[in-house]
This record gives structure tokens, sequence and C-alpha cells, in this order.
């Protein structure tokens, strides 16, 4: 197997890299670029720990080969943390309780970001339909529900009627 | 003298006034670095020129070994090390001295599908799986046995020769007299509950990197919820000082009873690096992660129960079958554990409990959140039974039944603290329980469960918790503790409690912890001890170094120590902030005066050091009990089978919750795994020794979509030993959730269910073959007593 050459923006920096044609982006992101936030938690699919957004949309980065990722721009944990302070989910996250040991956490606020980008007001039923990807054996998903909330809440302008 | 509840809520009320800290809701300290992505779990450790690690596993559930062959995978180019059982002299593990039967890699025989055959070192994953295949194992197949019924027959084939019948443990516990006792019940029945194995699922499967010196030691890193008896086992195994083993700390992503063993994974991986001289990583599959460390027991249990006319217990006789697997384990723990956890709950008069833990050629089983499912739902759900025959409420009956604060237990704790009582009154008052039993909706059910843990007990490695906490010259404080965090809040925890004690804020205390090299010793993370044992160490360190403060700030304030509180970094006389000194003032003058802030604290539970799960199950278990009672209200979809949950209401006596918003996060967790996993889905399935559902694919655990609303409510009986009267959050919130799920489940239907999970194919079975009368859903054979020839 020879190794390709893919073109991607990964938080906001254009990268080039030469990757297997069977290289996951969950792979690439972890092993080429160190961006550890990105978990691996089940491989297949299944568990939502390996979630970034391509753009803007969640992807499971285990069932995503580098190469289909060429040319798009790729967001992870990390480059959802702001130079100055947290993202309003991962703000609300903190404040709400809503971490504890921490594994899933990282493709729950990026799900939640996703969310709350194409429709800041949810209801409670869209939040759930949005996180059934992500399993969380901690925190029996009370306190993200309540972060998402606030976080909702915090991002909707008044105004916008 | 023993306070009312309403006494004491009072000392609570002003006991609160006093704290600063402890007592709210403070955003966790390690919430940060988990939201950014920057906590470091163990997979995502890299070091120079490290390797990576696999294991080779046995394809069959019973198989002796006649020959490995590595010579081929040596020759592999990228291969570094292939070691077998030939490279460990059969080193074996046990938890006990006397339960050391798990060879760390096979060496005669295997016992699982999954059991440890081989494991290289390789310049990469790829590398390292082609080496696998390489290796030829030579198998003879025997023959298994998958369930405890045909494991314990007369003619079944031996899985340990030396273990006659496949009984791994026999636990005997018989106070008063039961066949008495029964002569003179109003009302006894019988009835045998059935549970299949549930798992943990932890989101970060199991992984250790292991990094040699050439001092000769060795570094480790993985989850753990012991870094001190991991290093004790790691030391014994590979027979090197336990000066040079190193646990270092590192994030952990969950835990739930299924990190406190020790795994072949790390002991394979310190020969990997010791052989390579090279740092190795072994991840486990997400699959590895199911059958290779631990799963739940599977379990039978026949209750024997008598009451009197008014449904108080006078006699119960149980015998329990538990599904070992293929090796020890923790198992005289977790055969007497779903007894003692009953035995704190309920008064007992006469009780008799025969645990048997037997081995089986399927995963090995170990201790999980939700322990002793059938035990525990067999004992709600036939109190229920009890209480439809005498015209009782489910509410009445427990309250009649539980235990009171000062009582002692049946094998002899005493109680020092218990507010089961609130417990069970404040959720049955919360969700309207008696109105909405009596008014049954067709297809509706409301059930309550009660439980009770501990807060600690031994696992093989005794002498409580030690801390220490030197001070920096801004007036900030490091705390040093063993204490270990596997994702429930340890680490706040004691930052919390360093903080109040000290008058800082969570900001100015840094915590250094679980390390072997570094910390202090501490017993582990397991057992729900950490806040009771790592918490009182704290705090008492933090009460030694705030008392040489105030013996230095003394001469600057020209007071007496004794009258100085710690508060807002300052240090002042009580009654006159505006005149205090700064913290950090104190801190330097110390210095100079060549007196650094040193402080110290330890803490040893106050338990019978005589008791022993097996031989001696008498005397103080553990020094404070955690009660807790959970109702659960369900819509039943009879056509469908499929159970929706729509209001929990858990109440726990946590005795006082240091942090409520990390409590609440225990008791909504605890109600996931316990109640809508574990008894509405989660369970895994076999056969012939092989997992069918190793996956999160195919093991159903609840999603955010599933979970129903869950209202909860701490209650604080102040533990008169307990860091401000603290004990444990959640763990008897995870264990009443499945009895409180099994009893709504019940009553909606009408059904007393006795084989759980409760999945919409057994509900709908026990719809279609609805019995007449009170009895349970479906006749088990009952655990009976086994007849073992007497050991020489």
């Amino acid at each position: 197997m020879k190794k390709q050459l893919v073109n991607m923006t990964v938080n906001g920096e254009e990268v080039e890299l030469a990757v297997y044609p069977n290289t996951t982006l969950l792979e690439m992101l972890r092993v080429e670029l160190g961006l550890m936030g990105v978990k691996e938690g089940c491989s297949e699919g299944v568990c939502g720990t390996c979630t970034v957004l391509l753009n803007g949309q969640p992807v499971r980065s285990c069932l995503t080969l580098a190469l289909e990722a060429e040319g798009s721009e790729i967001l992870t944990i990390e480059g959802l943390t702001p130079e100055d302070g947290l993202h309003p989910v991962q703000q609300a996250f903190i404040d709400r309780g809503a971490v504890q040991c921490g594994f899933c956490t990282p493709g729950m606020i990026l799900s939640s970001k996703a969310l709350l980008d194409r429709n800041p007001n949810p209801s409670e039923d869209d939040i759930k339909t949005a996180l059934s990807g992500s399993f969380c054996r901690c925190t029996g998903y009370t306190k993200i529900l309540d972060a998402v909330k606030a976080a909702a809440a915090a991002h909707v302008d008044p105004s916008d009627g | 003298m023993r306070l009312s509840v309403h006494e004491r809520l009072e000392d609570l009320i002003l006991a609160e006034e006093g704290y600063t800290l402890v007592g709210k809701s403070i955003p966790r300290i390690d919430a940060r670095s988990k939201v950014t992505g920057e906590a470091v779990f163990t997979a995502d450790l890299e070091l120079p020129r490290m390797l990576a690690g696999k294991v080779l596993r046995s394809p069959y559930p019973h198989a002796r070994i006649v020959n490995i062959d590595t010579s081929r995978a040596k020759k592999l180019r990228g291969v570094y090390a292939v070691v077998t059982g030939q490279d460990t002299a059969g080193e074996k593990w046990g938890v006990f001295r006397y339960t050391r039967d798990q060879q760390l890699l096979c060496v005669d025989k295997v016992r699982y599908v999954g059991d440890e055959v081989a494991a290289v070192a390789a310049a990469n994953d790829d590398v390292a799986q082609e080496a696998l295949s390489l290796i030829q194992v030579e198998y003879e197949e025997l023959p298994g046995v998958f369930d405890c019924w045909s494991s314990i027959a007369p003619d079944a084939p031996l899985i340990h020769d030396e273990f006659p019948r496949n009984v791994n443990v026999e636990v005997k516990i018989d106070v008063g007299d039961v066949e008495a006792a029964f002569k003179k019940c109003a009302l006894v029945r019988e009835d045998t509950f059935v549970a299949e194995e549930d798992s943990y699922f932890m989101t970060e499967p199991y992984a250790v990197v292991a990094n040699s010196h050439a001092d000769g030691s060795v570094e480790v890193w993985m989850p753990n919820a012991s870094p001190h008896t991991k290093a004790k086992a790691l030391s014994n195994a590979l027979r090197i000082p336990l000066s040079k083993v190193n646990v270092r700390k590192i994030t952990i992503g969950g835990a739930f009873g299924g990190r406190s063993d020790v795994f072949p994974a790390e002991f394979i991986t310190c020969l990997l690096t010791l052989r390579t001289g090279r740092p190795v990583k072994l991840i486990y599959t997400r699959e590895e992660n199911s059958i290779a460390t631990r799963k739940g027991h599977a379990m039978i249990t026949t209750h024997k129960t008598g009451v009197d006319n008014e449904g108080r217990v006078l006699a119960r006789d149980t015998v329990s079958y538990l599904d070992g697997g293929a090796y020890s384990s923790t198992g005289p723990i977790a055969t007497s554990v779903p007894f003692l956890c009953h035995e704190q709950t309920y008064r007992l008069p006469n009780v008799r409990f025969t645990g048997y833990r037997i081995y089986t050629n399927k995963p090995i089983a170990g201790m999980i959140r939700i322990h002793g499912r059938s035990f525990a739902c067999g004992v709600d759900t036939q109190l229920d039974m009890i209480a439809e025959e005498l015209g009782i409420d489910p509410v009445t009956i427990r309250l009649r039944n539980a235990r009171q604060p000062g009582e002692t237990t049946p094998t002899g704790s005493h109680v020092a603290s218990c507010g089961l009582t609130e417990c069970i009154e404040k959720t049955a008052k919360e969700s309207n329980f008696l109105e909405k039993f009596k008014n049954h909706q067709p297809g509706r059910g409301i059930g309550m469960g009660i439980n009770s843990v501990q807060t600690g007990f031994p696992l093989g490695i005794r002498g409580g918790s030690q801390a220490f906490i030197k001070f920096h010259e801004d007036g900030g404080a490091t705390v040093n503790s063993g204490v270990v965090d596997n994702g429930q809040g340890n680490d706040h925890m004691l930052v919390q409690i360093a903080a109040e004690e000290l008058g800082l804020g969570v900001e100015d205390v840094r915590l250094i912890s679980a390390d072997t090299e570094i910390t202090a010793t501490d017993a582990g993370s397991y057992s729900m001890i950490s806040t009771f044992a790592g918490g009182n160490a704290v705090k008492r360190a933090a009460e030694d170094a705030k008392m040489q403060l105030f013996e230095i700030a003394s001469d600057i304030l020209e007071a007496d120590p004794s009258d100085l509180v710690a508060r807002d970094k300052k240090i002042f006389v009580k009654g006159a902030p505006d005149v205090g000194v700064s913290i950090a003032k104190v801190v330097r003058k110390g210095l100079i005066m060549g007196r650094p802030i040193m402080g110290k604290g330890a803490f040893n539970p106050d338990v019978d050091q005589r008791r022993e799960w097996i031989t001696n199950p008498k005397g103080q278990l553990s020094q404070a009990f955690s009660f807790g009672a959970t109702v659960t209200e369900v819509e039943v979809d009879t056509d469908t089978g499929m159970v929706k949950a729509e209001t929990v209401t858990c109440a726990q006596d946590c005795g006082f919750a240091v942090n409520p918003m990390i409590v609440e996060g225990q008791f909504e967790g605890g109600v996931a795994m316990g109640g809508q996993g574990g008894m509405l889905g989660e369970e895994h399935r076999w056969h012939k020794g092989y997992c069918l559902n190793p996956s999160m694919l195919e093991y159903k655990m609840p999603t955010i979509a599933d979970m129903p609303r869950i209202n909860s409510i701490i209650v604080e009986s102040i533990d008169p030993v307990g860091p401000y009267g603290a004990k444990e959050a959640g763990m008897s919130i995870a264990m009443s959730a499945a009895q409180a799920y099994c009893c709504a489940v019940g009553h909606a239907l009408g059904i007393y269910f006795n084989h759980y999970p409760l999945t919409s194919e057994r509900v709908l079975d026990a719809i279609e073959n609805k019995k007449e009368g009170i009895q349970t859903a479906w006749d088990f054979p009952p655990a009976r007593f086994i007849e073992l020839e007497k050991k020489e």
C-alpha cells in the first residue's frame, strides 16, 4: 500500500499529509497531528467519543477515512477552544457539572456545538436527538442536557426574537 | 445520645453556616482540562521509541496448551519481543494469597475465550498484529462448562483441579436461629431470582503504557482504582522491588468496579518493556476490554423469607450461586457483598447466607456497581409479594424492616449514622407513591428499591490513607494524596476539603495524587472509601498545616492560636476579619524562622482487622454505611414489551454532601447504569463460552434519549466520623435503582419478575404466560447447599 497526499484545514490550519488509503481520520488526527482530544472508544462508530466536525457536521472520525476528508474543514475539541477563555458550551459543561471522567466530553461538546450552530434554540428533544450518538457512562446525561440548555440560553440573543 | 433527624438537621444548618466551600456546588477542578481535550488518558501518552504491544488470546473456552512456536513471529521485521508463559515461570495473580489461580500468561491450560497466551512488542500496531498471526499454538481442546448448574454437576470437567465441583469460593454466614424463627412466622415463602451478567463499558478502553529504565525501575500508566495495589502486584509478579515499580497518575475514563483488580495486561506490558528496553503501549480493543478485564457475575439467588403478620422479617435463608468465570478475581468479596449490602439495609434477627462462587469457562467476573442484581431485586420483589399477601403497601413494609441508626448488623457492624427511613419517606412523598400505587392504571407502574453500601473494605491492601500539604510563598498550597480519581471527582473532593480547612480558594490549591513513587499511601478508590478515608486524611493534614500557620500568626496578631480563623486567604481573630494577616505573609515568616508549613494527616477506618471474608465474616466491616431509596415510574407497552421509564425519584443518605452538584451527578449516573441500563437492557449473551455482544453496538446501554427525569434528594445524617459527616455518594442509588425499576415494571403488569434484566423479550414472555396468584413470573430450580468434600 502506498501513501497518498491529502489536504484539508484542521482547526483553521491548512495541512498536507501523506496517509495510507486505509488510514482513518481518527488515526490521522491523533497520530499525525497529535490531537489527542479526539478519543477512540469503540472503533466501530457507536460510542461517539471520536466525534469531530467536518464542514460543521459531526462525523465519527473512526469510520471516516482521512482521504474522504480531502478539501474539508475539520474542527476538533482543540480547535474549538478560543485563545482566551472557553466556548460557551465548554463553559456550560464545567458550570453545570456535566463532566465526570471526561472521556466522552470532547465528542459531546462538539455534537452540542454543531446542534447550536444550526438550531440556536433547541427543544429538549432536539438536544436528545443530537446527542444520542454519544455514550456517557458516568453522568446519566442529566447534567449534560442541563449544560446544553444553559449554553443555548446564553447563546440566544433575546433581541433576535 | 442519638440525635433525632430534626436535631441533626439543625446541627447541619449550624455547621453549614460555618463552611465557606464544603457543602457548595463548586465546578470541578479537572473539568477545564477535560472540556478542552488537554486531559491525558493512557492511550494519549507518547514516549520516544515507543513500541506497540498486542496480546494473543485463546480461541477456545477450555484447552490444554500442547506447544507454542514463536520462531516465525520473532523473525518478522519490526518485532522486538515475543513472550509466552515460558517467560514468566507461571507467575499467578489473585487478590488474596489463597485465591492466586490466574497465570499472567497461560502455561498449561487456557480456561476462557480470551485467556492470555502470548504477547508481542513491535514497531507499530500492524506489525504487532501480523506477528500474532505467526505465533503457532497447538491446543488440545477440553470439554467446557458455561453455567453454574452444569459446572457443579458431579461429572463436570474441573476447570482448576484443586477445586471440587468447580466451587471457587464458599461463604457461610449463620446468625440467630433461622429454623426456629421460621416456625414462628405468620408467612414464609421461597422464591428464586436469576440475573445475567452485566458489564461496565466505561467509555475508555483499557490501556497500559510501561517504560523501563537503566536502574531497573519501571514506570507504568493505566486506568486503575488503586495505584498502590497495582504496584505491589507488579513488584511480586515481576520479582523486582516495590521501590522500582512506579505507577504514575493519569486521567481515567471510568471504572464502576472494573478497574479495581490487577490484569495480565500490565504485567505483560512491563515484561515487554523490560525485554526491549523501550516504552511499550498496549491498548485494548473494545472487545478485549469486555472479555479480558472483568464483567459482572451472573447470579442465581433463592430467598426463603419468613415474616410476622405485620410484614416484619423474622428469618431469611438465602443461597446464591455466582458465575465467576475462569478465575478468582475478587471472588470472596464478590460473593459476600450482595449479602452485606442487604444486611445493612434491612433488619434481620435471624439470617443464613450461603454463597457459592462457581468457576465456568467464561471471562472473569468481578465487582460491579450494581453488584448482585438477583439478590437485591429478589429481596425487594419478594417483599412486595409478601406485602400483597398481607395487604400492606410497599412503603410500609420497607419502613417496618428498615435499618435504624445505632443498630448492629447481623455480622456485627455498628451503624453509627443512618438516614434510610428519611430516604424512604422523602422519595415516597415526592413521588406521591401510595396514591399512584393504589390507583393503578393499566400498563403504568411505580416501584421502590432500597439499599446500602459500605465506605471501604479491605482488598488485599490495608492501611487507610495518608496526606501531606506544603505551602508556597504566594500562600497557595499543594496537597499530596494517594487517592486516585476514576472520574467520579475524587481530585476535586480532596482540593475542596483542603481549601475549606486552609481558608483558601480551590484555585489556590494544587494537587499531586495517585503516584506510587511521589504520593502518600492510599488503599485505593474502590469500595466507596475515598471521601471517608482519603478525605479525612487530607482534612487532618490541612488541620495540621493550619495549626502551624496559627502558631506563627499568633505572634503577628498577638492572639492565642485557638482564637484564630483561616478564611479568604487570611488569618484573623474570630469575629475580627478586618485585622488579619495574609496566609502568604505567615508562610514567608515561617520560612524565615526555619519553620516551613508542612501538614501531615492520616486516617485509618476503625474496622475489625480480624474480619475475613471466608474464615471470619464477623466484626465491624466498614466504619460507615450509606443508604438510599429510589422510586421509579414506568409505562409498559404490552404489545412490544418495551418499558419507558418516565420519572425517577431518588434519595440517598450520603452523610454530608461535600459538593451537592457532584453528589447529584453520582445519583444520576447511578440511575442510568443501575436502573435504566441495569434493569432494562444490559446483559451479556453467550454461546458456549463465546461472548456474543462484547461491543457497544450489541450490548444495550442507555443513551441520552432513553433517560427519564431524575429528581435527586440529598439526605444528610452527618456521620460522626466522615469528613464533615460525609460517607459516600451514589452507590446505594445505583443499586436501589435496579430494584425500583424491577418493582415498577412488576407493578405495571401485575407480574413479579424474577429474571433480569427485563428486556422486552422477557417482559412479553411474562405477559403471555402470566400466572394466577402471587407467584414469580418463571419457575427456576432453587439454589441449594452444595455438598463438598472437606479439603485435606
